[in-house]
C-alpha cells in the first residue's frame, strides 16, 4: 500500500512540476553575445557572377570587379571589421494587467534588451496595432495622462498619478530611452497604428552600447462606466541597428 | 491487480487534470531574436541579382515568425530610420528557401537558427539611384488571456539593406559640411565662443550628402592649441545616406602630444546629448579646431574648421572673490 501512495504521489506531482519548469521567463544576461568574423553566404544569380568579394575597408566600387561581376556586396559595419549579430530581447510577451478595478491603475512590466558586440548605433520603436478594446469594440482610450499642463502625447510623456485620470499608456526607464521619462511617474499613450501614427522611438543610442536594457511599464485605470470585457491590444516592438 | 489498475487509471486522470488546468495559466514568454548580418550594402547593376545568406538565431522560448521586407529612410541626422508601412522602389526580393516564404509564419526552437536565403533581383532598364530596405523577422504574438487586460507584445527585429544602382559603376558624390561648431559655452564676440578652462566642449559636425548615392566620410578631426597641443580623432566611418545628413562622429586616433605646459586633452563620444566629440581637459587660450574629410578616392575632400578660447573663469572668480574679502576683512580691521 505504501509503495502505491508513494507511486500516485509521483504519478501526480511529475507533471505539474515538469509543467512549471518553463513558466518563468527566462533571465536576461550579458554573457551570450559573441564577436564574429565575417561569415556572409552570398551567390550571384548571374551564372558568369561567380566571384564575390566582402570589403574589409571602406573606398569606392572595385571597377574591375564591378564591371565583371556586376556587383559588390559589403556585409556588417565596415569601420568594425566584423560581422556582429543584432540581437532584441523582450523577458516577457504576455503583459497581463490583471482584473481591471475602476479608479484603481493596473500596471505590468516587461523588459527590452539589445545586445550589439561593440557595433551600437540602434533604434527600438513601439506601436500599438490598435487601442485596448474588447471583442464587441470598446475601447479603453489611449491616456492622456493628468490633463491641463500634465497632458501627455505619443512623443512627450508627463505625471499621469491621478486614479480620476482614464486610459492606456506606457512608461519607460533604463538604459537609452527618451529623456522625457523622468520618473515613475511620467507616461505616454502608445501610437495607433489604426490611427495611421508614426512608431515611437522608445529606445536608441548613437553611442557604443553592447548590453542595453529598459523596462516598459504598461498602465491602464478604467472609469466606473466602463462596460465589463476582456480588454486586449497588440503591442509591436521594432529593432533595428543604424545604417 | 484490478485494483492497481484502477488506482494506477485515477492517478492518470488526476495528473492529465493537474496538466490542463495548469495551461490556463498565463505564462511568461520571452522572445530572444538575432539576426547576422546586420547591414547588407549592395552595388548592383541593373539586369543583375544575387542571393545573400542571413542567420535568424531564436535564443528565447520556441516561437512563429514572419518574414517581410518594407523600405526606409532617414528619420533624422543621428542615423535613425523610419520603417514606411508599405513596399515601394524597383527591387525585387525573393526567398530562395524552399520552405520559406514571405509573410507566411514558420516555426523557430528555442537555441535553434534559420538561415534565410535572400535573393536581391534587379531588374533592367533601371535609373541609377539608392534604395533602401530593411528586412523584417517578426513575432507571432501569444494567444491572449481571457477576462482579464493584456497586452500582448510583438518583437520584430531588422537588418538593413542599402541598394546602389549604377550601370556604370561610377557613384554621385556631393558632400557639404552642414555645421561644424561647439556647443555651449558663450560669445563675447560675435562667432567666437568662450569656455570655462574645465568645462567639457561638445563638438558637432554634420555632413549633407547633396548626392544620389551613399557617401561614407573618413577623415579627422584636428584640435589645435596655441601653446603647440594637438590631438587628432579619427571620424568614424558611417553611412550617409543619400539626399540626406547626418552627424558624423570622431574618436581618438593617436594619443594626443602636448607641451608648453598645458593639460592634455581627451576625447570621447559617449554622452548626452550627442555630439559629433566631446573633448574634456583643462583648456587656456585660442584653440582650432579643423575637420578634412575624404569619401573614397578620386572623390573630392571637404574641408571645415572653428575656434574657441578657453580661460579659467570659474578659478578666476574665485580668486577675485577671495581678494575682495580679504581686501574687506583688512578695511574693517583697519577702521577698528
Amino acid at each position: 500500500m505504501k509503495k502505491i501512495i508513494i507511486f500516485i504521489f509521483l504519478f501526480l506531482t511529475t507533471p505539474y512540476v515538469l509543467r512549471s519548469t518553463p513558466s518563468f521567463a527566462v533571465p536576461m544576461d550579458s554573457s551570450r553575445f559573441k564577436m564574429e568574423s565575417a561569415n556572409v553566404e552570398i551567390a550571384g544569380g548571374n551564372k558568369t557572377s561567380t566571384s564575390y568579394k566582402l570589403a574589409d575597408t571602406v573606398g569606392q566600387l572595385a571597377a574591375g570587379q564591378y564591371s565583371s561581376t556586376g556587383y559588390v556586396v559589403k556585409a556588417g559595419f565596415q569601420y568594425l571589421h566584423s560581422i556582429i549579430p543584432f540581437r532584441f530581447s523582450i523577458s516577457n510577451t504576455n503583459i497581463n494587467l490583471g482584473t481591471l478595478v475602476p479608479s484603481t491603475p493596473s500596471t505590468a512590466t516587461t523588459n527590452l534588451a539589445v545586445y550589439f558586440g561593440g557595433a551600437g548605433q540602434y533604434q527600438v520603436t513601439a506601436i500599438e496595432e490598435g487601442p485596448l478594446k474588447t471583442q464587441s469594440s470598446n475601447v479603453i482610450p489611449d491616456t492622456t495622462c493628468d490633463g491641463g499642463l500634465n497632458t501627455c502625447s505619443e512623443t512627450t510623456a508627463k505625471v499621469w498619478a491621478s486614479s480620476s485620470a482614464y486610459g492606456f499608456g506606457y512608461g519607460m526607464s533604463g538604459n537609452d530611452v527618451p529623456a522625457d521619462f523622468i520618473d515613475g511617474t511620467y507616461f505616454r499613450p502608445f501610437p495607433d497604428r489604426t490611427a495611421s501614427e508614426a512608431p515611437a522611438t522608445v529606445m536608441t543610442s548613437v553611442n557604443v552600447g553592447k548590453n542595453r536594457q529598459s523596462t516598459v511599464t504598461f498602465k491602464t485605470n478604467i472609469s466606473p462606466i466602463q462596460p465589463a470585457g476582456s480588454y486586449q491590444t497588440v503591442i509591436n516592438f521594432v529593432a533595428t541597428p543604424s545604417y | 491487480m484490478k485494483k492497481k489498475i484502477i488506482i494506477i487509471m485515477i492517478a492518470f486522470l488526476l495528473s492529465s487534470i493537474i496538466y490542463h488546468l495548469g495551461s490556463g495559466v498565463s505564462l511568461a514568454q520571452q522572445v530572444s531574436l538575432a539576426i547576422s548580418p546586420p547591414l547588407l550594402e549592395l552595388f548592383i547593376k541593373p539586369g543583375k541579382s544575387i542571393m545573400v545568406a542571413y542567420k535568424l538565431e531564436n535564443h528565447g522560448d520556441p516561437t512563429f515568425l514572419n518574414l517581410k521586407i518594407l523600405p526606409f529612410e532617414a528619420k533624422d541626422n543621428l542615423g535613425n530610420i523610419r520603417i514606411k508601412p508599405d513596399f515601394e522602389g524597383p527591387v525585387r526580393f525573393s526567398l530562395d528557401n524552399a520552405d520559406l516564404t514571405f509573410d507566411q509564419p514558420f516555426f523557430l526552437k528555442t537555441n535553434n537558427s534559420q538561415q534565410i536565403l535572400l535573393r536581391i533581383r534587379i531588374p533592367e532598364n533601371i535609373t541609377d539611384g539608392d534604395y533602401y530596405y530593411t528586412l523584417l523577422a517578426e513575432t507571432i504574438p501569444p494567444t491572449s488571456s481571457e477576462g482579464v487586460g493584456s497586452a500582448r507584445a510583438k518583437a520584430t527585429i531588422g537588418s538593413n539593406i542599402l541598394v546602389t544602382i549604377s550601370n556604370s559603376g561610377n557613384i554621385e558624390v556631393k558632400p557639404k559640411i552642414t555645421i561644424f561648431s561647439t556647443k555651449g559655452g558663450f560669445e563675447l564676440l560675435k562667432n567666437v565662443k568662450f569656455f570655462d578652462s574645465q568645462d567639457k566642449i561638445s563638438t558637432i559636425l554634420t555632413v549633407a550628402n547633396k548626392g544620389k548615392n551613399i557617401i561614407k566620410p573618413e577623415g579627422q578631426i584636428t584640435l589645435k592649441g596655441n601653446l603647440g597641443t594637438s590631438a587628432t580623432y579619427d571620424i568614424i566611418s558611417k553611412n550617409i545616406l543619400a539626399e540626406s545628413e547626418r552627424m558624423v562622429e570622431a574618436r581618438l586616433l593617436v594619443p594626443e602630444h602636448s607641451d608648453g605646459g598645458q593639460a592634455t586633452p581627451s576625447a570621447e563620444i559617449d554622452q548626452t546629448p550627442p555630439a559629433s566629440l566631446v573633448l574634456s581637459g583643462f583648456f587656456i587660450g585660442k584653440y582650432s579646431l579643423s575637420t578634412q574629410i575624404r569619401f573614397g578616392e578620386n572623390s573630392p575632400t571637404i574641408f571645415g574648421s572653428t575656434m574657441f578660447y578657453a580661460f579659467p573663469f570659474k578659478i578666476m572668480g574665485g580668486v577675485i572673490l577671495t581678494i575682495l574679502i580679504v581686501i574687506l576683512v583688512i578695511k574693517r580691521d583697519k577702521e577698528e
